[in-house]
C-alpha cells in the first residue's frame, strides 16, 4: 500500500514534469523578421498582387473578348445593378444584399436621412454605406419579399470578383454573368422570369436607348447580365496593402507587416491567393478531423476547455449547408474588405474576425495561434480595407 | 512514507506562510503559490487521512501510547483543514465573522501546528526545505501574460486585446446588486444601445471626417478606441439591429459573454474602465490614465467554467489585492469625474460642457469645511429615498462587510429616460434627484407675473452637461375671475416642440455666423443664449399680463424638464424607429391665487 502510493506520487510528478518541460522546451516556429523590402518581395513572389490603380491596367487584367468592357456598358450595368424594378415585388435590387452606394462620392447619407421629411424604417445605409467598401453586417441574405436564403447563406462580396475564378459559396458558378442570371431567377433573390425582366427593362425609354447604344441585339436576358457583369468587374477596391505592395513602406503598420509575414508563413496565402486573396480555388473545410466533435484546447490550464461542436463545422451550422456536392467543399472566400463584413463563414455563425482567424488557423492549418499572432493577422486584414476605386473610364480605349 | 508526510506538511506550511502579507512576496509568485497551496492541500489531504488513521490506531489503540502533544496536533490539524475549506469555498469577504476567524485560525494555527509537529515528529530535528524545488517545477503559465500597458493616456495608439477588458459580466458573480444598478444606468448605455449617441457619432464622422469619432469615443467608448477600433458598433441579432433600448439588466452582455467569453470586446464604459483609471486631471476630454495591467489571481482569465469558478474562490479567500486593484482614493474626488464631464472642442479649445468648473466655483466645493464639501459622488452615487439623500446601508459584495454608505451605481443625473426604459428603480432615483434640485416662487405685481427659480440642490448649473440638449422650462397658465385662460406660456406645439417664446433655461450654441448649430454642437463658436441657473442662485422670469385682466387670478406654474428636445428625438427616430418620445417630468408645481 505504502509503496503503491509512493510510486504513484513519483510517477505523477515525473509525468507532470515531462509534460511541463516538453511544453517549455519545444521551440515555437520562428517567423523571421523581414525587412520591408524583403517582405514585399516575398509577398509578390508568392503571387500576392495589388489591385490596378488605373482603368487601363484593369482592362489588361480582366477584359474578356466574349464580353468586352466599354464605358456605355459600365453605365448601363450600374443602372441595372441599383434598379429595384427588376425584382418581382419591385423591392429588391442587386444592391440590397451587395450594399454600397450608387454615388461613390456620396458622403452625407446620415445628414440627408435625419433631415428628410419622410418616415424611414431603420435604414442601415445611413451609418454603413458612406464608406464605399461594401460594409454589411447581415447574417444571411434575404431577397424579394424578405424571403431568406434556403440555406441561410451569408452574402458574399461582389467587390473584386473581377479577379475570381469561381463564384458562390460552393464555387459551382464560373462567371459573374452566370451568377447574375441565377440571382434574377432564384425565388429567394430577385424572383423574376426572363420574359418579365425583359418587359420591364423594355418599358423604360432610358434603358431602351442605353441598350441600343451598347448592344447590337438590344434588350435580351443575356445582354442584361452581360452589362451587369461588366459593371461588377469595375468594382475593385484599393487599400493600404496595395500601396505597400506598390512600394510605400509606411502605408501599413509594423503589426500589419508581421501579420502579412504570418499570413504567408503559416500558409494562409496557399488558398487566399492572387489579387483578390481568394476566389481562386475550391477547398475542403474543415480540413482537420480532430476538430469535428470536441475541441480540446491545450491551454496549459488545469481545466482544459472542452466544447461540444456541431458535428459538421466548428460552429453551429444553421441552414444546413454542406458545401459543394455536400462534401464540405467551398470556394475560398475573398479576403479584401473582410474586416468590414462580419459575421463570418457561410452562415454567418462566427461574429468576430479574431475568432474567425482562430477557427481558420485551428481547422485549416492545425495551428493554435497566440493572441498576438491573431492580432497581427487582423491588423494585416485591416490593411485590405479599401473603398471602390473610381476609375476614369474615359481615359483609354 | 513518513518522510513524505513530513515533507508535505512543511511544503504546506511554507507555501502558506509565503502568502502572508508580512512576507510581501512578488505578485507573480504569490498568485502561483496561492494555487499550489490550495491544490496540493487537497491532494495531501487524501494522503494524510489514511496515514493519520493508521498512526492513531497503531500508537493509541495498539501500543497504548497517549501523547497529549499528538492529540493537540490532531485537533489543530482538523481546525486548519476546516478553516482552509471555509476560506476556499466561502471566503474571507468581510461580511461574516467566520471568514475573519478562519483566516486567523488558519494563519496563526499553522505556526502552532508546525512547532508542535516538530516536537511530535522530530523532537529536535531541523526543518527540511528541499521540496520547494517540486513546487517550482509545477509552475505552469497560468493565464496569458499581460502586455506592458502601464500609464497609457487615451490618445495613445497602442491597442489592447479584448481579453484585457475583463467583461463586466465577470464582476456580476460577486457584485450582483452593483452590476444590476450599472447595467441599467447611463454609464452602461453610452454606446451601441444609446440611439442618440449612435446617430451623433455617425454624424460627427460624416461631417467632420471619420477620425473625429475618436473625440466622442475617448469618453464614450474607451475600450473600442484603445483596441484600435475606428468606430462604435452596435449589436446585431441575425440580420437585424438588436433592440437594446428596452433590454434589462445587461442580458445581451451576459449572453454574449456566455457564448464568446471575452473574445468579443465589451464596448462602452465597463467596470474595469472606471475601476482601472489610475490617474485623472480635471482638464476634461478624457484626461485620465487607464492602466489595465493589474494583479490577477490565478485562473482569472481562464475560459473554462471550472477555472473561472476557482479564480473566484481564490479572490474570496484573500481579497486584499482584488480590492486594491479596483479601488483608489482618487475615485472620491471630483476631478476623477471631471476627466470626462468637462468637455471642450478638440481643435479650438472652446468649452462645451463645464460641469466641473461650475462645481469648482460653487459652495459645494469647500475642502476647508468637510461638512459642507460635497463631491460628485456625494449626490450622484448616493442612494435617494423620499426625495432625500439617504445613504444605503448594505454590502457592495455579496456576503461582504456591511457599509454605512454603499455607493450606488445608478449614476443618477438628469437622463432618467433611457435608464427608465429598462428599469423603473433607476428612473426613480434620477427623478428624485432632479426634483430636489430646484424651487419655485410666484408673485404678481402691477400686472406682471414674476416667477423665481432657485437652484437649491445642484452643485452646478441647472441644467448642466449638454445643456444645449436639455429642456428645463416654465409652463405657465393664468386664469381670471371667470376661469378663462388669459395668459399661457411654455406649452407644447402640435409637433411636440416647445412654443417659440417660452422661458427655457438652457444654453444655445451658434456657429461662427451666429446661426444655431442644431445637432452639430461641435460647431459652436458664439454663445447665443445662456439662461442656465448657477448653483444656489435665483433667476426671475417676468411675464406681462394684459391690463384688463379681472382679478382674482389663479396662477399655475410648472417647472418642466425634458431630457431631449422633440426635434432631436425626431431626428434620431429616423435611424431608430422603435425609440419612444421622452416624457416631460414635472419637477415642481405652484398654484396660487392673487387678488
Amino acid at each position: 500500500m505504502k509503496k503503491l502510493l509512493f510510486y504513484t506520487l513519483i510517477l505523477a510528478i515525473t509525468v507532470l514534469s515531462v509534460i511541463v518541460s516538453i511544453a517549455y522546451l519545444t521551440p515555437s516556429k520562428v517567423i523571421p523578421k523581414y525587412s520591408d523590402d524583403k517582405l514585399r518581395e516575398l509577398a509578390l513572389s508568392k503571387g500576392l498582387k495589388p489591385t490596378p490603380d488605373t482603368y487601363k491596367k484593369l482592362l489588361e487584367l480582366v477584359d474578356d473578348a466574349s464580353n468586352p468592357m466599354s464605358a456605355s456598358k459600365i453605365a448601363l450595368g450600374r443602372e441595372l445593378f441599383f434598379d429595384v424594378n427588376l425584382s418581382k415585388n419591385k423591392e429588391t435590387s442587386c444592391a440590397t444584399c451587395h450594399s454600397f452606394d450608387k454615388d461613390l462620392k456620396n458622403k452625407g447619407v446620415m445628414s440627408k436621412m435625419i433631415s428628410s421629411k419622410e418616415e424611414q424604417i431603420n435604414n442601415c445605409v445611413a451609418c454603413h454605406l458612406k464608406d464605399q467598401s461594401g460594409t454589411d453586417r447581415f447574417t444571411f441574405s434575404q431577397g424579394d419579399n424578405h424571403e431568406p436564403h434556403p440555406y441561410l447563406l451569408n452574402t458574399q462580396t461582389v467587390l473584386n470578383t473581377a479577379f475570381a475564378k469561381h463564384f458562390t459559396w460552393s464555387g459551382d458558378v464560373n462567371s459573374i454573368k452566370e451568377q447574375s442570371k441565377n440571382s434574377f431567377l432564384a425565388h429567394y433573390k430577385m424572383n423574376i422570369t426572363e420574359e418579365e425582366l425583359q418587359l420591364r427593362v423594355a418599358k423604360s425609354n432610358k434603358y431602351r436607348a442605353m441598350f441600343d447604344d451598347t448592344f447590337e441585339d438590344g434588350i435580351t436576358f443575356e445582354n442584361i447580365n452581360k452589362a451587369i457583369e461588366i459593371y461588377v468587374k469595375t468594382l475593385v477596391t484599393r487599400g493600404a496593402y496595395d500601396r505597400f505592395l506598390d512600394g510605400n513602406n509606411s502605408a501599413i503598420s509594423s503589426d500589419a507587416k508581421r501579420g502579412l509575414a504570418n499570413f504567408i508563413s503559416f500558409g494562409c496565402k496557399g488558398c487566399h491567393s492572387d489579387i483578390a486573396l481568394g476566389g481562386q480555388s475550391i477547398q475542403r473545410f474543415p480540413l482537420r478531423d480532430f476538430a469535428q466533435v470536441y475541441d480540446l484546447k491545450p491551454n496549459f490550464e488545469l481545466f482544459p476547455e472542452i466544447k461540444r461542436f456541431d458535428s459538421e463545422f466548428p460552429f453551429e451550422n444553421s441552414g444546413g449547408f454542406l458545401g459543394k456536392d455536400k462534401s464540405h467543399l467551398f470556394r475560398v472566400p475573398i479576403l479584401r474588405n473582410v474586416t468590414k463584413t462580419s459575421p463570418y463563414f457561410h452562415n454567418g455563425a462566427v461574429p468576430k474576425i479574431r475568432e474567425a482567424v482562430n477557427v481558420m488557423a485551428k481547422h485549416q492549418l492545425g495551428r493554435h495561434l497566440t493572441l498576438e499572432q491573431i492580432d497581427e493577422i487582423v491588423a494585416f486584414l485591416r490593411t485590405l480595407e479599401g473603398n471602390i476605386v473610381e476609375y476614369d473610364v474615359s481615359e483609354s480605349k | 512514507m513518513r518522510t513524505i508526510i513530513k515533507i508535505l506538511v512543511f511544503v504546506m506550511f511554507v507555501s502558506g506562510v509565503l502568502q502572508w502579507s508580512v512576507i510581501d512576496l512578488s505578485w507573480e509568485d504569490f498568485r502561483v503559490i496561492q494555487v499550489a497551496h490550495i491544490l496540493s492541500s487537497i491532494a495531501i489531504l487524501f494522503l494524510l487521512l489514511p496515514f493519520i488513521y493508521r498512526h492513531i490506531r497503531r500508537y493509541y489503540f495498539i501500543k497504548k501510547v497517549n501523547s497529549v502533544n499528538g492529540w493537540v496536533v490532531f485537533v489543530l490539524f482538523i481546525l486548519l483543514i476546516a478553516s482552509g475549506f471555509y476560506l476556499l469555498l466561502v471566503g474571507n469577504r468581510g461580511g461574516d465573522m467566520f471568514g475573519e476567524l478562519s483566516f486567523n485560525v488558519h494563519l496563526y494555527g499553522s505556526f502552532l501546528l508546525i512547532i508542535l509537529f516538530i516536537a511530535h515528529a522530530f523532537f529536535s530535528e531541523k526543518k527540511q526545505i528541499t521540496p520547494l524545488v517540486l513546487l517550482a517545477l509545477i509552475n505552469p503559465q497560468l493565464s496569458h501574460s499581460q502586455e506592458k500597458l502601464s500609464n497609457i493616456e487615451v490618445n495613445s495608439t497602442r491597442s489592447y486585446h479584448s481579453e484585457d477588458w475583463t467583461s463586466s459580466t465577470k464582476c456580476k458573480s460577486c457584485h450582483s446588486e452593483i452590476f444590476k444598478q450599472w447595467s441599467n444606468s447611463n454609464h452602461k448605455h453610452m454606446v451601441g444601445s444609446n440611439p442618440y449617441y449612435m446617430v451623433m457619432e455617425t454624424l460627427a464622422g460624416e461631417v467632420e471626417g471619420e477620425g473625429f469619432r475618436k473625440w466622442c469615443m475617448s469618453c464614450h467608448n474607451p475600450s473600442a478606441l484603445l483596441n484600435g477600433h475606428e468606430k462604435t458598433t452596435h449589436d446585431m441579432e441575425g440580420n437585424f439591429l438588436r433592440d437594446e433600448i428596452f433590454e434589462k439588466d445587461g442580458q445581451g452582455l451576459i449572453a454574449d459573454f456566455k457564448e464568446q467569453d471575452n473574445f468579443r470586446l465589451e464596448e462602452g464604459v465597463s467596470c474595469v474602465t472606471c475601476h482601472r483609471i489610475t490617474d485623472a486631471s480635471s482638464k476634461g476630454n478624457a484626461s485620465y490614465t487607464l492602466t489595465l495591467e493589474r494583479k490577477k489571481y490565478a485562473f482569472e482569465d481562464s475560459k473554462a467554467p471550472l477555472g473561472h469558478w476557482f479564480s473566484e474562490k481564490l479572490i474570496n479567500s484573500n481579497p486584499d489585492e482584488h480590492k486594491k486593484s479596483y479601488m483608489d482614493p482618487l475615485y472620491k474626488e471630483s476631478r476623477y469625474c471631471a476627466s470626462c464631464h468637462d468637455e471642450f472642442h478638440p481643435k479650438n479649445g472652446i468649452a462645451i460642457v463645464s460641469t466641473f468648473k461650475e462645481w469648482e466655483k460653487s459652495e459645494f466645493n469647500n475642502p476647508k469645511d468637510k461638512s459642507k464639501h460635497k463631491t460628485c459622488i456625494d449626490c450622484h452615487m448616493t442612494n435617494l429615498k423620499d426625495g432625500k439623500l439617504s445613504p444605503l446601508r448594505g454590502t457592495s459584495t455579496d456576503g461582504g462587510v456591511i457599509k454605512e454608505d454603499v455607493k450606488v451605481h445608478y449614476f443618477s443625473g438628469s437622463n432618467h429616460f433611457l435608464a427608465g426604459l429598462k428599469d423603473k428603480k433607476n428612473e426613480e432615483q434620477t427623478i428624485e434627484l432632479l426634483k430636489s434640485s430646484a424651487k419655485l416662487d410666484v408673485d404678481v405685481k402691477d400686472n406682471t407675473l414674476s416667477v423665481g427659480v432657485t437652484n437649491v440642490g445642484a452643485g452646478h448649473h441647472l441644467p448642466t452637461g449638454v445643456a444645449d440638449f436639455r429642456e428645463l422650462w416654465l409652463d405657465v397658465s393664468v386664469k381670471d375671475r371667470d376661469d378663462k385662460l388669459v395668459f399661457s406660456s411654455g406649452k407644447l406645439k402640435e409637433d411636440g416642440n416647445i412654443e417659440d417664446d417660452s422661458r427655457v433655461f438652457q444654453k444655445v450654441f451658434g456657429d461662427e455666423n451666429g446661426e444655431p448649430v442644431g445637432l452639430l454642437f461641435w460647431r459652436y463658436k458664439i454663445l447665443l443664449k445662456d439662461t442656465r441657473i448657477p448653483s444656489k442662485q435665483r433667476r426671475v422670469e417676468s411675464f406681462a399680463l394684459s391690463k384688463s385682466v379681472k382679478y382674482p387670478l389663479s396662477v399655475e406654474v410648472k417647472l418642466n424638464f425634458r431630457i431631449y428636445p422633440q426635434w432631436t428625438t425626431d431626428a434620431v427616430k429616423k435611424a431608430f424607429p422603435t425609440l419612444p418620445n421622452p416624457p416631460i417630468i414635472e419637477l415642481m408645481k405652484v398654484e396660487k391665487e392673487f387678488k
